[in-house]
């Protein structure tokens, strides 16, 4: 039950960001670029949480993304597939528990995020390689999502712990920290 | 490894401030900061000024300078005037031209009453920072189909790609993937139009005919060629032309006639076909 309670959690909570990406960060943002907060989403449920969920989380709701407004079915769901699984491998060889450690890991996941759909909308849709705009883009959205995880990351660490307790059998010994 | 829970809530405070000055400045328009340059050139000039004067006087440069300068001045109001009667000629082939396009204009606009259009919310805005794509409250049901043209306004604003009962989904044409055949309205000169990255209000106009006469503030519209896009339908304004060691390479920016940013309502063309 309690599960089956954190799994709709997760999916309100990208409802939330769905809500947040398409109304407050359209006027909310650096020199127009925006945040992508799906990927920290998915990043944190594939540390946290693990078991590839990670992955199923990242594919459907990339997919659902997709549905609502993408050009094409499938790229979305696939590349956050991928950050699910990156979370996973990283939860498997790092520590989670630095702030420094999240953020590098929130940098690297945005930059391949972006990397694989920038380069697929140049196979797919045949446009035009414009790299400086692009890199401009990439190095303005990975320090805003930065930014965004140095305040969310009380909030993430104390979610995160609970929910690896209920789906991995954990327990963080604190105090003997 | 005990850290004081004070500390890292003034740390937070103090990020969310600094983003908040980060997106504050880097949407503030460049023109209105125009006060505070003003502010602090009436300070710094008088300044400036005088130092000037003072290096003048101690280099003893007296009439010989003056002439030099005096010369200098000469040769630069005449440039102006010349750069002045250059862009005068300029605006008299302009006015010539759309003096004879002016009979077309105004068919166009009788020829825009006989299409059949829908009237159209966007009720979703893409929230990526790679496409530009925009979903409308209109579909099936209100008889729209993919590959109709939706205007607004102020002129063209994409083609729908997919549809569902009640809503659909336009490709803008400031999004990357989408390319409009044009033509000058001025010399009628064909040219192609794709999104850029660069600035989402900003199109590339490329494969501008090597013999093409093209000026900036030349008005861009639809050439009908494609089969999506009717004929004559304003796209925006040439704002800027990059000329490049090979002439077939020369590209220009056209500015977009529609305001993607405050886009609130658009009509769709349900019949591509005149009546």
């Amino acid at each position: 039950m309690k599960k089956f309670l954190s799994i709709l959690g997760l999916i309100l909570t990208f409802l939330m960001i769905y809500f947040l990406q398409a109304n407050f960060f359209m006027w909310f943002n650096i020199a127009g670029v925006k945040p992508n907060l799906f990927i920290v989403f998915i990043l944190f449920i594939g540390l946290f949480i693990g078991n590839k969920l990670g992955f199923a989380f990242g594919l459907i709701l990339g997919i659902l993304l997709d549905l609502f407004i993408g050009k094409s079915i499938g790229i979305s769901g696939m590349m956050l597939g991928i950050v699910g699984l990156i979370g996973e491998y990283l939860d498997n060889n790092f520590s989670k528990d630095s702030r420094v450690t999240l953020i590098l890991m929130v940098m690297g996941s945005t930059a391949v995020y972006e990397l694989g759909t920038y380069l697929f909308q140049i196979l797919r849709w045949n446009t035009a390689i414009e790299i400086l705009p692009f890199v401009r883009t990439v190095c303005i959205e990975v320090i805003f999502n930065v930014v965004l995880v140095i305040i969310l990351y009380p909030l993430m660490q104390k979610a995160g712990n609970a929910l690896e307790r209920l789906f991995k059998n954990k327990s963080v010994m604190t105090r003997y920290f | 490894m005990y850290r004081n829970k004070k500390t890292g809530v003034i740390g937070i405070i103090i990020t969310i401030i600094i983003l908040i000055l980060t997106v504050i400045l880097s949407n503030i328009d460049v023109e209105k900061m125009s006060y505070l340059e003003n502010a602090l050139n009436s300070f710094v000039m008088p300044i400036q000024n005088g130092l000037t004067y003072l290096k003048n006087k101690m280099e003893g440069n007296d009439s010989f300078f003056t002439d030099i300068s005096k010369l200098q001045e000469e040769n630069e109001e005449l440039k102006k005037k010349n750069s002045e009667l250059e862009q005068s000629l300029r605006e008299f082939e302009i006015v010539k031209a759309e003096n004879e396009t002016l009979k077309e204009y105004v068919g166009l606009k009788d020829k825009y009453q006989n299409y059949q259009t829908v009237p159209a919310y966007i009720i979703n805005k893409d929230i990526t920072n790679y496409n530009q794509m925009i979903v409308i409250n209109v579909g099936e049901k209100d008889g729209i189909k993919p590959n109709m043209t939706v205007i607004a306004d102020q002129g063209l604003v994409g083609h729908v790609i997919s549809t569902t009962q009640t809503t659909a989904k336009v490709q803008t044409i400031i999004d990357t993937a989408s390319s409009v055949s044009c033509n000058i309205s001025t010399s009628r000169e064909p040219i192609i139009v794709t999104g850029t990255l660069e600035k989402a209000s900003t199109l590339k106009a490329s494969y501008i005919p090597t013999d093409a006469v093209i000026l900036e503030n030349d008005k861009v519209e639809t050439s009908g060629i494609g089969g999506i896009y009717p004929k004559g339908v304003s796209i925006g304004t040439i704002k800027e032309i990059v000329s490049t060691k090979n002439i077939t390479d020369r590209y220009a920016y056209v500015e977009t006639a529609v305001d993607f940013k405050k886009l609130e309502t658009v009509l769709v063309i349900t019949n591509n076909k005149v009546k």
